[in-house]
């Protein structure tokens, strides 16, 4: 069996009194592209420096693809490429020279023909690449960080905030190359993101993170299958006060013609239990991402 | 490694262009003074002028300072060299803790690079840079000889300035080490310069006021400059080779101290 691309076992970081992430255990398969979310300061960056060896685990331990972060961790990084949510800039370097010293300080060969193509698919003509870093936009760095992390065509590529200041066309073309990532099967991908259609489009599976714990995670559908969802039901004449008593439905209000229930799971046993009375409509809202990750953002504050 | 020394040389190519001309330049400066003294046979003069507490704190020594050859070697030993030298060391020694503040490290270790690279980068360059240093001082004064007709004059010996050179050397390195320490315990450059740059002045400062008050000699060991008496070694009776060794001795231990640290730290 293949190691996971990425695992991490009670991974916990204290920073004195504050927690970091505690107790983190996640695990994403290889091929996978995996949505980390949280809140700001929920541990996304905590977790990612922890893979990265750039902090020191208070207790528990990661890998990624078999290889230790911390005792391996030289050959840990060999296999990642990282984009960091600020990226870091040399101001002085030109897009082509940052390309080319990063390229030189680990030795790993880039292959040119696929340089050229990220290149061309984030839209970095000639000019850019000659211009200095500290006169391009914010959109420019990012594509170019972006590059900086795919370009060795690592089989672990973490993004912090990928898409954080690209316009849509960029968004886009950024969308295909995790597309084209994932088609590979060679290629994991480890994207933390705000944008959750972004993440509910790309991502195979999630993970939400919030107080330094995961307190969700699986694919979209698994997440839609555990949401709670609101149902509306109307009658058309009065109606007693619900008595329903099902595993999984709440009532959170109701009046003579609307009740309005929350149910998790199937909806089988909740419509069964409507039989009999004068149902006029029954309105499922469907399962978006950004409620249920809100849902958790707002359980934090 | 030799990626990360040319990025490091591109960034500080000005304060390296600026700190070599300022080196040069004062050896050139204090040569043409001390000719110009020389030839006017004023070095009496100035003998008169030495303040009493230095002719007390050094005795005889002192009268080394009211020399064309102790002039000309003041050059040397003048504070704003000796700082300026261990300042220049510094700034090399606390890049790390620049890369750290700016997040540059997020990027240069999510590769496969080694931590302590950073720091053995940072350390060679700042024994290249005081080399170069010292380097351009000696050629200041061969040039200043040159330029400002001291023959028959009595400068100071090859040997003489290549121990004086050496010695300062040891002075920077031990600062840049210390430095190195500092930063590789500091989240921010202006911290770790800063204290470096303050030590600097403070052990010159303690080591100069040991001269002529008698309290501060209990500190005075703690400072590098304790180890460089220069005066002494123009009068050939300094142990050179264990001040150096003391001052090289002490740059090792903070440079291990500095590589354990940064292994260890959270970045």
């Amino acid at each position: 069996m293949a190691a996971a691309a990425i695992r991490t076992e009670g991974l916990t970081k204290y920073y004195g009194p504050v927690i970091g992430i505690e107790d983190l255990s996640l695990e994403v398969a290889p091929g996978q592209v995996y949505g980390f979310l949280g809140a700001n300061g929920s541990g996304k960056t905590t977790t990612i420096r922890l893979l990265l060896d750039l902090l020191r685990p208070s207790r528990g331990r990661a890998s990624v693809l078999g290889v230790d972060c911390h005792r391996d961790s030289l050959a840990a990084r060999r296999l990642i490429g990282y984009l960091p949510g600020d990226l870091p800039i040399y101001p002085d370097l030109s897009a082509e020279g940052y390309l080319q010293y990063l390229s030189r300080l680990d030795g790993r060969p880039v292959s040119s023909a696929y340089l050229q193509r990220l290149l061309k698919r984030f839209d970095v003509s000639d000019l850019d690449r000659g211009r200095r870093l500290r006169d391009q936009s914010h959109g420019m760095k990012q594509k170019i960080g972006i590059i900086q992390a795919l370009m060795a065509e690592p089989p672990l590529v973490i993004l912090d905030e990928p898409t954080a200041g690209l316009d849509p066309i960029m968004v886009q073309a950024f969308r295909e190359t995790v597309a084209e990532l994932r088609r590979s099967g060679k290629t994991t991908v480890f994207l933390s993101s705000h944008v959750l259609s972004e993440v509910e489009s790309m991502c195979d599976r999630i993970g939400l993170i919030r107080g330094g714990r995961v307190v969700a995670t699986g694919t979209i559908e698994d997440l839609r299958r555990d949401a709670a969802r609101r149902v509306t039901v109307t009658f058309s004449s009065s109606v007693p006060p619900p008595a329903i008593r099902i595993d999984g439905v709440t009532v959170r209000s109701h009046g003579d013609r609307e009740w309005q229930l929350e149910i998790r799971g199937p909806v089988g046993p909740m419509v069964a239990a409507l039989a009999g009375l004068p149902v006029h409509d029954l309105a499922i809202e469907p399962f978006r991402l950004e409620e249920y990750v809100a849902r958790f953002y707002g359980e934090r504050a | 490694m030799i990626a990360l020394l040319r990025r490091s040389i591109a960034q500080a190519r000005y304060v390296l262009i600026g700190s070599a001309v300022l080196l040069t330049g004062f050896q050139l400066v204090i040569v043409g003074q001390a000719a110009e003294i020389q030839r006017s046979q004023s070095f009496g003069r100035i003998a008169e002028l030495l303040p009493g507490f230095l002719q007390r704190g050094l005795g005889s020594r002192a009268m080394l300072l009211a020399t064309f050859k102790g002039t000309v070697a003041f050059g040397y030993f003048h504070p704003v060299v000796c700082l300026l030298v261990a300042v220049v060391a510094m700034y090399f020694t606390t890049e790390p803790a620049h890369e750290v503040e700016a997040g540059l490290v997020d990027l240069e270790l999510a590769r496969s690079l080694p931590r302590w690279r950073l720091l053995a980068r940072s350390l060679t360059l700042s024994h290249l840079a005081a080399i170069g240093g010292i380097v351009l001082m000696a050629l200041g004064t061969s040039l200043g000889g040159a330029l400002f007709d001291t023959a028959g004059m009595d400068m100071p010996e090859f040997s003489l300035r290549g121990r004086l050179l050496v010695n300062l050397l040891g002075v920077a390195s031990c600062f840049g080490a210390f430095a190195l320490l500092v930063a590789s315990l500091s989240k921010r450059w202006a911290t770790a310069f800063t204290t470096g740059a303050l030590t600097a002045v403070v052990t010159y400062l303690v080591d100069f006021l040991s001269i002529g008050w008698r309290p501060m000699r209990v500190l005075n060991w703690l400072s590098p400059f304790h180890y460089y008496p220069a005066l002494s070694v123009i009068a050939g009776d300094a142990p050179v080779a264990r001040n150096v060794a003391i001052l090289f001795a002490a740059a090792a231990a903070f440079a291990a101290a500095a590589f354990w640290q940064f292994q260890r730290r959270d970045l």
